[in-house]
């Protein structure tokens, strides 16, 4: 069986949204909950793809009892991995498990390590720290070399080697669409939570939230870790899927100013939004590059700057014309609203209150 | 004691990063937004060099004037067209700082498909490529290390003149400090605003017309300048002038000499990691005197000092 290819069209366009969705859900959970501008998003993202890149292949190595410097030996050694993780698919499962938490570990501890200027700094001052950040994961993994193979990047192993290969891309792709599946419910639970609506509080008027007793720092700092063990766990996915990792890769437009869009036309604060929004970027995107061999013919210049260029008008586009973006936030309902006696409890104790 | 090219690098450096911070303070205190596609403004006059030199034939320093009013133009169309009509919405810093941030995108695209069109119809390198060949000699150094300080100088001297002593100045001083005020006495607040985007930009310019004679030019110079441009600016206290110049001037110098001399202290492989300076300036400014050089009380210091 080969696979045609408007279904690779199709799986692929899969893969990258459930991975965008991930991440854009994070970047949501903090820009557009919590009113924190996280300019520097890419630094949670790279850390979860360094973390696969780095990890996973020493594990199966050490296993595997493969001899030879991982870095420098990089392409032998994976493939040699790849061939033994045909055997034991387990092992390659319960690593890669380990892999993402380990990833969102790192990502947790990232978050810890932006919330410090996130805490004390607001607004513009605040957007510039976390900006310059971000761009200093590409630097360090570019010139450390243990860590991602600097500029030459390095392959991962592939859990799913066991597959035949016209089926290893489905399976992955259908793997990826349920963690976002998982993480967009877990998404909509917390924003209905009495922790998303403290979120909001915090975001629309701290100092009211602080006058009922909250901790706003707290909330911030909680938040901020939440979302970037989140953005480890889907570039430690991304890494998988591509099946390698190359530090360039992780720069400022890709994984930063691409989820602010996509939030953006979705609407802000809004995880349907999120979702539409991540659809018709991701889906633009592929069709650009789909057409970019009959385009190339027509116009004196590499297509990819046309990509840039429209998405950037489109941005600036609904910044003025549609700031709210295609679904407007609502007031969201809380979690227990299905149980008749619950809300007659509510009733009862608001006319006693306040009647 | 033989001249140290090193020294050429940081003072051009130190001197365009001034240039540059000078530009975005500008822009900074009118619209309180920072300008995330203030770098590509630069990159422009990088283009404008390129053109006047190899596809002109020209003198490169013609190109400074030409990209003054090319990156001002670019800068008051962001403010005119993107930044007043967002302000006018109401729209929260985070969305204008995206929208310069998505500007900045469409720049660089530009860039990079002049960039593209320049290879296709002149047939010369566009990408990575350097002017140096074009400068003269001026007593055993290339002219561009007198120039820019002197650029520098005699822009700062002519804005600070501009400022205190001409009416419009004292205007643009009257709007940045509280536009409501300065509107109702009269002063035009939009159209300061205007003049001040556009010497941010045109100063900008200035400074990438210079760049590229000394430093290598690329359409993607923008986001690699950002970062050292804020820490700048950050360094001087974002709201000051004369703040920006001292900034520009030490976070350059640092960045340059700072660089070479960890590296002989501890090795090459440092040299890779020099764009974390910045950063480093970032954060230690913010922590420690998050008003920067301008905030930071010298004569209180002064007496401070001479009491121990």
């Amino acid at each position: 069986m080969v696979l045609e290819s408007e279904t690779i069209f199709i799986i692929d366009l899969l893969a990258i949204f459930a991975i965008y969705v991930i991440v854009n859900i994070s970047l949501n959970m903090e820009f557009g909950y919590t009113g924190i501008p996280n300019f520097g998003k890419v630094l949670a993202v790279g850390a979860g793809a360094f973390v696969a890149a780095a990890i996973p292949g020493r594990i199966f190595a050490n296993i595997a009892g493969i001899e030879g410097d991982y870095i420098t030996n990089n392409l032998l050694i994976v493939s040699q991995i790849n061939l033994w993780l045909v055997d034991n698919v387990g092992i390659g499962f319960v690593v890669f498990f380990l892999t993402l938490g380990v990833a969102a570990g790192v990502g947790g501890g990232v978050g810890l390590l932006t919330s410090y200027p996130a805490i004390r700094l607001r607004g513009d001052y605040l957007a510039i720290t976390l900006l310059a950040f971000g761009e200093s994961i590409r630097i360090i993994g570019n010139n450390y070399t243990p860590l991602v193979g600097g500029t030459l990047g390095v392959q991962i192993p592939d859990p799913l080697s066991f597959l035949p290969n016209e089926l290893r891309f489905p399976v992955a792709t259908i793997g990826l669409v349920a963690i976002a599946a998982i993480v967009y419910v877990y998404s909509e639970k917390m924003v209905r939570s009495p922790l998303g609506r403290m979120l909001r509080a915090v975001r629309d008027n701290e100092m009211a939230a602080e006058a009922l007793g909250k901790n706003s720092n707290h909330i911030r700092i909680k938040i901020i870790m939440v979302s970037a063990a989140l953005a480890a766990i889907g570039g430690a996915l991304y890494a998988f899927y591509v099946g390698g990792t190359i530090a360039f890769a992780y720069d400022r437009a890709s994984w930063t100013f691409w989820p602010f869009l996509m939030i953006l036309i979705g609407g802000l604060a809004n995880n349907k939004g999120v979702l539409i929004g991540t659809l018709i970027f991701v889906t633009l995107r592929k069709f650009i590059i789909f057409f970019k061999d009959s385009l190339e013919g027509f116009v004196p210049f590499d297509v990819v700057w046309l990509d840039f260029l429209l998405l950037g008008v489109i941005l600036l586009v609904i910044l003025l014309y549609r700031p709210q973006g295609i679904f407007v936030e609502k007031p969201t309902p809380t979690i227990s609203h299905k149980g008749e006696d619950n809300q007659w409890n509510i009733k009862k104790m608001f006319n006693f209150f306040f009647k | 004691m033989a001249y140290d090219p090193i020294f050429s690098d940081a003072i051009i450096f130190a001197s365009l990063l001034a240039l540059l911070s000078i530009g975005l303070t500008l822009t900074y205190i009118t619209t309180r937004v920072p300008n995330f596609a203030h770098a590509s403004f630069a990159t422009i006059g990088v283009y404008v060099a390129l053109i006047v030199t190899h596809v002109w034939g020209l003198a490169p320093y013609i190109a400074i004037p030409i990209s003054f009013v090319i990156s001002g133009i670019v800068a008051v169309l962001l403010y005119t067209f993107i930044l007043k009509p967002l302000i006018r919405k109401g729209a929260s810093q985070a969305i204008q700082m995206i929208a310069t941030l998505a500007f900045d995108l469409v720049m660089i695209a530009m860039l990079n498909i002049t960039a593209d069109y320049i290879v296709k119809t002149y047939k010369i390198t566009s990408r990575e490529f350097s002017l140096r060949s074009y400068d003269i000699d001026f007593m055993g150094l290339p002219l561009i290390v007198i120039v820019a300080p002197i650029t520098i100088a005699i822009l700062a001297i002519t804005l600070h003149i501009m400022l205190r002593k001409t009416k419009f100045g004292i205007a643009m001083r009257a709007a940045t400090e509280n536009s409501d005020l300065a509107g109702t006495v009269g002063i035009n607040v939009k159209l300061v605003y205007g003049v001040s985007w556009l010497l941010g930009g045109g100063f900008a310019g200035i400074a990438g017309a210079l760049m590229s004679l000394w430093f290598q030019g690329d359409p993607n110079l923008g986001p690699q300048l950002i970062p050292s441009i804020f820490a700048a600016s950050i360094a001087g206290g974002f709201l000051s002038i004369y703040g920006a110049i001292a900034g520009g001037i030490l976070v350059g110098l640092t960045e340059v000499l700072g660089t070479r001399f960890l590296a002989g202290e501890f090795g090459a492989w440092l040299i890779a990691y020099r764009p974390l300076i910045p950063l480093i300036f970032i954060v230690v400014t913010l922590f420690l005197a998050p008003k920067g050089l301008a905030g930071i009380n010298w004569s209180k210091l002064r007496r401070h000092g001479s009491r121990i």
